[in-house]
């Protein structure tokens, strides 16, 4: 975790109200892995007092730089539309855990709803740059709002949904997943908790069956990694990016927990934003 | 086996566009050619001037022999247990930390979500969500016996018995400078904010803590009474060492699609700027009227609320809020104080303490409540 100047590069409006933007930041473009996020500070303290969290959607090492996908939804996205390049920004960061790809997964399936795409953006590059096979299911309301894929690697596997039916598959991403879950190794969510939830539910039925689990792993062999360890989760076959409003970002204010099936909450900022699937407790169990 | 579809959603474009790397021009075709020079600033950068090399005295005596090196604390639920932030804060530049709320057994907290900004400050109800007073010691205190900083326990309960048998449990244990009696948390539904309200109540909690423990006693006071003057003269009646004041604000925020309030405890503590001006009136109020120190909290963001705050009586302030946007904020106002002090010759902070205060406290009103129009 490092404190650092982050300077715009350049600005870029690539949907309707969803922007890309580059900063040069070699101290986070450096050591940052796929699943982690910047938390970045907008320079009006007074009228807005808390930072903003976004995905590293991409970082280059070469270049020393990251980018950031985001929709404007407030004063505070809206606010990191207006700046120019060559502005400098204060950026926290990386912070949280990231993706877990096992060794040996050939087919990586990503699956992104939305603004989730941030999330898995930059899993695509490192499993590519792995030489993995990636296919990345996205979903989206409307044509229009479509991820454009002149932004992804060419190497991609890329299918869409809309719930509209006017580009790619008539309804949810998740109604996809069944085509390619036999293929896939691991897969890798993030999108809208209703996403997330229904291929929780799916992974759920197919633990042990296919994927990672029959790759030489033996039954039974070795002690079961602690739950939410790197190596418990590298052995996910789904590992989800969970998305909660809010504040420190460095585990102190505990205001962006998620209900782990443990009954401990757990901090999106540091145990996550990264979980399995089965660590979540998706019936959101608050005893109250 | 597997029907694989390219969705093209563009014209067809060439190549993926590249991130574009900046081709940094040289402002002459003199300057020699270097490698690009690291952008990154980590914080804390400089290594900070002692205010005792400068002769400016900033040490804070809150009695019961807790001496802070400097009136400049961090606020309990905004620091976590000291160790969250790493590198990013040096935590032996403060004058204080006051760790996260710990009751006697783990609490799991509020639904989500629980935190949301408002215009100027934030809300949360996190619901006091803490291992317990046992994990707390087992886990940080040998850090804290390590660190030069006095680490100061918030304790919250349900009941007084609770709160006797924390404190109890944090007596005598190495790492522990104080402990803050969170009688005012406005985000659980039993206890909490019950003993802040009542003059009585507070007193008596705060008595029995009182006799069960000799560590120095803070207690955190409520901003969401009509008038806290009889509250904090009862709570300094019964043996605190110094009162804290304030705590949050409580308050609503409506979720966007305005069928429930957004917060899942629908209810949450407002901070930062926004309560500042609230928060300075009852320091104002409360240190005209007892005569144990007063550690100031509520909207810090910079050396001006801290000087408002010691001119209107407190001995001491602790950031809260603020360190969200901007850790290193504790370290540089302490940093900031001394520079000022010395910049008007003073030899110690202690003469901008109450120099708003009225000479002589007036009588108490017939009205009650002055402020309330």
């Amino acid at each position: 975790m490092r404190l650092v100047g982050a300077e715009l590069i350049e600005s870029r409006e690539i949907l309707p109200g969803q922007w890309i933007q580059a900063y040069h930041a070699p101290g986070l473009a450096t050591g940052s892995r796929a699943g982690q996020f910047v938390h970045v500070r907008t320079n009006d303290l007074a009228g807005m007092v808390l930072r903003r969290p976004f995905s590293i959607n991409t970082a280059d090492q070469g270049t020393g730089t990251i980018t950031i996908h985001f929709r404007t939804v407030g004063r505070g996205t809206e606010w990191f539309t207006r700046l120019r390049s060559g502005d400098t920004i204060d950026m926290l960061g990386p912070l949280g855990r990231p993706f877990e790809v096992d060794p040996r997964s050939r087919h990586l399936l990503l699956v992104a709803g939305g603004l989730g795409m941030a999330g898995v953006r930059y899993l695509a590059d490192e499993a590519i740059r792995d030489g993995r096979q990636v296919t990345l299911l996205f979903g989206a309301s409307s044509a229009r709002e479509l991820y454009p894929t002149s932004l992804l690697p060419d190497e991609v596997e890329y299918v869409v949904a809309t719930d509209d039916g006017s580009m790619g598959h008539h309804g949810f991403v998740t109604e996809l997943v069944q085509e390619y879950e036999a293929w896939a190794d691991q897969a890798f969510a993030c999108g809208p908790e209703p996403m997330l939830r229904a291929l929780a539910g799916l992974a759920a039925t197919r633990r042990g069956r296919m994927g990672v689990a029959r790759l030489g792993r033996k039954r039974g062999a070795g002690k079961a990694d602690a739950t939410g360890s790197p190596a418990a989760r590298r052995k996910a076959f789904l590992q989800v990016s969970m998305e909660q409003r809010m504040g420190c970002a460095v585990g102190a204010c505990l205001g962006c927990v998620v209900m782990t099936s443990s009954g401990a909450p757990q901090r999106v900022c540091r145990e996550g934003p990264v979980f399995a699937s089965d660590e979540i407790d998706w019936e959101g169990g608050w005893s109250r | 086996m597997r029907a694989k579809r390219r969705v093209v959603t563009g014209p067809g474009l060439p190549a993926p566009a590249r991130r574009t790397p900046t081709v940094r021009k040289r402002k002459s075709a003199f300057e020699p050619v270097r490698p690009t020079p690291p952008k990154m600033t980590i914080v804390p950068a400089p290594d900070y001037l002692d205010a005792r090399s400068i002769g400016v005295d900033l040490t804070v005596d809150i009695g019961r022999g807790l001496v802070l090196p400097n009136p400049i604390l961090v606020a309990s639920g905004t620091f976590g247990y000291g160790i969250e932030y790493g590198d990013v804060v040096d935590v032996n530049r403060l004058g204080g930390i006051c760790c996260k709320g710990t009751t006697l057994r783990p609490r799991i907290g509020n639904p989500t979500p629980r935190v949301t900004e408002t215009p100027g400050g934030m809300l949360n109800s996190i619901g006091l969500q803490n291992p317990g007073v046992d994990a707390v010691v087992e886990k940080y205190s040998a850090t804290w016996a390590g660190w030069r900083v006095p680490v100061i326990v918030n304790v919250a309960g349900e009941s007084v018995a609770d709160y006797v048998e924390v404190v109890r449990r944090l007596e005598g244990v190495p790492g522990i400078a104080g402990i803050e009696l969170n009688i005012s948390c406005p985000n659980i539904g039993k206890g909490g904010l019950q003993f802040a309200i009542d003059a009585e109540a507070a007193a008596s909690v705060t008595a029995a803590v009182r006799r069960a423990t000799d560590l120095p006693l803070l207690v955190k006071l409520s901003p969401n009474v009509a008038d806290v003057r009889p509250i904090a003269r009862a709570i300094a009646g019964a043996g605190a060492d110094a009162l804290t004041a304030v705590n949050t604000l409580s308050g609503i925020a409506m979720g966007a699609t305005r069928d429930r309030p957004l917060l899942g405890n629908i209810y949450g503590g407002l901070s930062g700027p926004a309560i500042k001006p609230v928060a300075l009136r009852i320091v104002y109020e409360v240190c005209q009227v007892v005569d144990i120190p007063v550690i100031a909290i509520g909207g810090i963001t910079e050396l001006a609320d801290v000087l408002d705050y010691l001119a209107a009586g407190a001995i001491a302030v602790q950031v809260g809020t603020a360190i969200f946007a901007d850790p290193a904020l504790p370290a540089r106002l302490v940093d900031e104080l001394a520079d000022h002090c010395h910049a008007r010759g003073l030899t110690s902070y202690r003469s901008l303490i109450g120099s708003a205060l009225p000479q002589r406290a007036g009588a108490p009103s017939s009205k009650g409540v002055e402020y309330r129009p």
